[in-house]
């Protein structure tokens, strides 16, 4: 992987975190990115804190390191404190996570690991937790935060350790 | 009809969320639209990504005209002559986002920035997340 940017910042600043980065060199897709990624967090039948669940199980498995540093503020105003967090484990089966919050992760990982594998058995407890609109407002987080977490390890220049942990709000 | 909702294509199931629908629709839209990445090169792209996915439901669907020898060629485009250099360097990068990002070469991203500068290379790398993802998700709801 590279440790270098392959991609300048946009040198037009505007102190917006995803205008100023390399996103902001494709006008055309800059907005509809971040309307559609703020409709994901604010917009959505999961609340954040569940949002979050996923968000953060994508960047562990990809290793987006400065995605695993995030917390999202409205997700923690939701309730996902780091407890939570530090059970976003391969062994988050046998966590304290609610049956709930172990579902939301196990889709993760099969959109992750096996998108065609799904057990029945799964099918049926997404079914008797979770609404279509969930559903569907789940794999659409799932797509658009691994979307961008392969963006910034394909634009090279990350870190090779992890940073300290940065609480931000959704860009807008 | 999958296995949480009787709509049955892409379309009509992302609309099951109403508040994201057209959110959705005009971030997917937008990369129609970029000057940078021609929509050709990316329509190849996206059908790279759903034969490498082995997923009918993507690789029937057609955003844009391509030609049926470009489909038909489109798994051996490195030794077809109907490729352009341009439609190559993007669909060699194309395999390897699918296999591992973190295995992209600074070549292959530098061959992409020779033919589309570095919008197009951030275009790109951004489209390539979007069909990745749809075609795993269309895969999660078995379509």
């Amino acid at each position: 992987m590279s440790k270098q940017p392959r991609v300048s910042a946009n040198p037009v600043q505007t102190g917006n975190v995803v205008r100023d980065s390399a996103l902001g060199l494709v006008t055309e897709t800059v907005d509809p990115y971040l309307r559609f990624n703020y409709a994901i967090w604010h917009s959505g039948p999961l609340t954040a804190a569940e949002v979050e669940l996923a968000r953060l199980r994508n960047a562990r498995k990809v290793n987006c390191v400065f995605c695993k540093a995030v917390r999202y503020d409205i997700a923690i105003e939701a309730g996902l404190d780091e407890s939570k967090v530090e059970q976003i484990t391969d062994d988050f089966d046998q966590s304290e996570l609610s049956d709930r919050e172990k579902l939301i992760l196990s889709y993760t990982d099969y959109y992750l690991e096996q998108p065609t594998a799904l057990t029945a058995e799964f099918k049926h407890q997404m079914n008797e937790e979770f609404s279509a609109a969930e559903i569907v407002h789940l794999s659409m987080a799932i797509m658009l935060c691994n979307c961008f977490s392969r963006c910034a390890v394909s634009l090279g220049g990350m870190p090779e350790h992890d940073l300290p942990r940065m609480q931000i709000s959704v860009p807008e | 009809m999958t296995w949480f909702t009787e709509a049955r294509t892409q379309q009509h199931i992302i609309e099951m969320a109403p508040t994201l629908a057209s959110a959705y629709q005009a971030f997917y839209d937008s990369f129609w639209q970029l000057t940078s990445v021609p929509a050709s090169v990316l329509e190849l792209c996206r059908l790279r990504v759903a034969q490498l996915h082995h997923s009918d439901y993507q690789w029937q669907y057609q955003q844009v005209d391509v030609t049926i020898e470009q489909r038909e060629s489109l798994s051996q485009w490195n030794k077809s002559p109907i490729f352009s250099a341009t439609d190559k360097v993007c669909l060699a990068f194309t395999e390897v986002y699918c296999m591992d990002p973190q295995s992209i070469t600074d070549g292959q991203a530098d061959a992409v920035k020779s033919k589309l500068g570095d919008a197009g290379l951030v275009a790109l790398i951004e489209a390539l997340g979007m069909f990745y993802g749809m075609t795993r998700v269309s895969q999660l709801w078995e379509l």
